[in-house]
């Protein structure tokens, strides 16, 4: 079928398996590090991160996919370590989790520097690494998406294009104009996936819709940030709200445009995290909430096994040149698919 | 986990550790060691090669040593590149004393963990989360980001933007003010578009004034408004602080700032003025002026001369003013911290 960049290198798309699509091994905003009020033991952050990893594979979990962007706590040897102590496959991202977590030296850097810091890091490698990045992050910054988030969305666009890789989203909000910057770049939304469509306070089954029935996929990738647990962070949202707001859009007939995802910590970075969440949420409780409500064996299978594969399998590199795309003289192509 | 208390003011902290204020010799208060914008460090373009930055910083460190320079304080604060072990085995192996500096600062420097936190709204921090921050560098040690805390920071700094001060550059100015009366250490500060007003928010958090630098008072639009008057007469220290800069980056030049310190003399105003070059010893991922850590004792100190400032005058700026204002002022416990030490959240 193709193949997928890991942080142990390339592998078929086939052995992907069970697959998290939006996790993080360490999150953190870019300074945490320096307030010693989060630091941890290191032994005891491989320990606990470990456990978790080891329980995934319990599970018949197979890839993790980090979605740690740059400056956020992104560490590769350490990934590295992972994947080879758990046999996890820990698939890394370049890009930026949002604009308002790029560091400064990257805040004022042209469209072409960044397709280009990002293709650097798809094709030869992250942090003087070899281990190439499988996915490009990019994500809508608090206030909106800023003139900044959109360099950068442009910038991964022109990057997927010319490598394969695809996209992966951090909030779902603005999706007309996020939508315009790909597609004026010649990439397919099937591409894209627009991630945390899932968040409470950003539900909109209407959008659901828009970016599915245009071909991209819709995450509920924050399963298990349930108002109903200890010290939730503001983006959690009740349990049964999630369930059903996925069912629905399930009932749409979009089962192959779903993602589904924890964007849980193994050990979270630069905030305390949700204390007990994991990815295994996934298969703990959101999955027997799936199952008690009715949903076929089968439909597991498509979410965690064939949409992950898809999605993930890098395209052909599109070689060709977008000379459209460097102004805004609306003669865009638009791309169905 | 090491503690030990100081016995008495007239020290500075230096990364070596606590030394007499008399044995700083000849100090320049505002360069720069090692300054990496934050993120250049994961820019596949910059090469952050260790062994180099170390004969770079080496190499100048040694040139400012044999013209006869003893100290140089690194202002950048803590998220600019600083590297304090790199620091301790520079001091260690130029014999020059080095004292690093916590703070942050200006707006564009800082990152999401300080301006949009994962709370709901993303308030910025406030002063007094700041000077925790701050506080905690002096007492406790410098960190290295998630292994240890090392030797203290002898200074906190901050840096406003230069068109006005913005929101959260106050909270950082007032949070180094809480700082240099928690700590007694000195506040250094990089005014924006009003030095003394800028001054006067800071002294209103109940710091003294002879307790605080206003660095940049040699740019254009200070000097023309005489700010640089104002602010000693207030009692603070005017940083004149980018000798070796010229008009067209926005500063006078030297004939100009040697007579402008003449004048402050001549006002009595000598014993609150403060002279450095602004170098960056070495940049990753920006632009910085071209210039040596032994500029201001090979070209500048001969044009003060000319100027008309004397020798006696002269030891003053470079010795006796820095070595007052550096010396902490207040006795306070210093403690260490490990990554394996620090408590688990
Ligand atoms: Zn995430």
């Amino acid at each position: 079928m193709g193949k997928v960049n890991t942080v142990l290198g390339p592998i078929a798309s086939e052995d992907l398996g069970i697959t998290a699509m939006h996790e993080h091994i360490g999150f953190g905003l870019p300074g945490c590090d320096l307030d010693t009020q989060w630091w941890k033991k290191p032994e005891e952050a491989f320990d606990v991160t470990i456990q978790k990893l080891r329980r995934f594979r319990e599970h018949d979990g197979k890839t993790f996919v980090d979605c740690t962007g740059i400056g956020n706590g992104r560490d590769i040897e350490y990934f590295q370590v992972l994947s080879r102590r758990t046999g996890v496959n820990i698939v890394a991202v370049t890009g930026f989790v949002a604009g308002d977590s790029a560091l400064p030296y990257f805040r004022n850097k042209t469209v072409e520097y960044l397709t280009n810091l990002f293709i650097h890091e798809i094709t030869v490698g992250i942090d003087g690494t070899s281990a190439k990045a499988g996915a490009v992050k990019v994500g809508v910054s608090r206030e909106g998406l800023s003139e900044l988030d959109q360099r950068i969305y442009r910038a991964a666009a022109r990057a997927a294009v010319k490598t394969g890789v695809p996209i992966i989203t951090h909030l779902s909000t603005e999706p007309e104009l996020a939508i315009d910057i790909f597609e004026s770049e010649g990439l397919p939304l099937n591409r894209v996936l627009m991630g945390h469509a899932d968040v409470g306070q950003d539900a909109d089954e209407e959008r659901d819709k828009m970016i599915a029935s245009r071909g991209g996929y819709v995450g509920f990738d924050t399963i298990g940030y349930d108002k109903e647990m200890e010290n939730a962070p503001y983006w959690s949202r009740p349990r049964q709200d999630r369930v059903k707001h996925f069912l629905s859009f399930l009932e749409k007939g979009f089962l192959e445009r779903a993602v589904i995802s924890a964007d849980a910590n193994c050990c979270a970075l630069g905030w305390p995290g949700l204390k007990g969440h994991s990815v295994n949420y996934l298969f703990e409780e959101f999955i027997p909430d799936l199952r008690k409500a009715g949903v076929a064996e089968d439909v597991f299978e498509q979410l965690l096994v064939r949409t992950p594969a898809n999605f993930l399998t890098m395209q052909e590199p599109s070689l060709k040149a977008n000379p459209l795309s460097n102004n805004d003289i609306g003669c865009v192509p638009i791309i169905k698919s | 986990m090491v503690e030990h208390v100081e016995h008495r003011s007239g020290l500075v902290r230096t990364v070596l550790g606590l030394v007499p204020a008399q044995e700083l010799g000849v100090v320049l208060i505002h360069e720069s060691l090692l300054s990496v914008m934050p993120g250049a460090e994961y820019a596949p373009e910059i090469d952050m090669d260790k062994s180099k930055i170390f004969d770079i910083l080496h190499r100048k460190l040694t040139g400012f040593r044999r013209s006869g320079g003893n100290t140089i304080v690194d202002h950048r604060g803590m998220f600019h590149g600083r590297d304090v072990k790199l620091y301790e085995t520079l001091s260690k192996t130029t014999g020059v004393h080095i004292i690093a500096s916590t703070g942050l600062g200006p707006e564009r420097m800082l990152s999401g963990y300080f301006t949009t936190p994962q709370t709901h709204p993303p308030t910025p921090w406030p002063a007094e989360q700041f000077a925790g921050l701050f506080i905690k560098e002096v007492m406790e040690g410098i960190v290295v980001p998630r292994v240890e805390r090392s030797g203290p920071a002898g200074i906190v700094t901050s840096i406003a933007t230069q068109s006005g001060i913005v929101q959260i550059e106050e909270n950082l100015f007032r949070g180094c003010a809480q700082t240099g009366m928690a700590t007694g250490v000195p506040v250094s500060l990089q005014y924006g578009a009003n030095a003394l007003k800028d001054l006067e928010m800071v002294l209103s958090e109940g710091i003294e004034p002879h307790r605080v630098i206003i660095g940049g008072l040699d740019r254009l639009d200070a000097v023309k408004r005489k700010e640089a008057f104002a602010v000693a007469e207030r009692g603070a220290y005017v940083a004149l602080d980018h000798v070796g800069w010229s008009t067209r980056e926005g500063y006078i030049d030297d004939r100009e700032r040697a007579r402008l310190i003449a004048e402050l003399f001549e006002k009595g105003l000598g014993e609150r003025v403060l002279i450095s070059t602004n170098a960056v010893g070495c940049a990753k991922g920006h632009e910085t002026k071209d210039i040596d850590f032994n500029y201001l004792l090979v070209q500048f100190v001969p044009i003060l001369l000319q100027a008309g400032v004397l020798n006696e005058e002269i030891r003053i700026l470079l010795e006796e003013n820095p070595q007052r204002v550096l010396a902490v002022d207040a006795p306070a416990t210093v403690k260490r911290e490990t990554a394996a030490g620090s408590k688990q959240k």
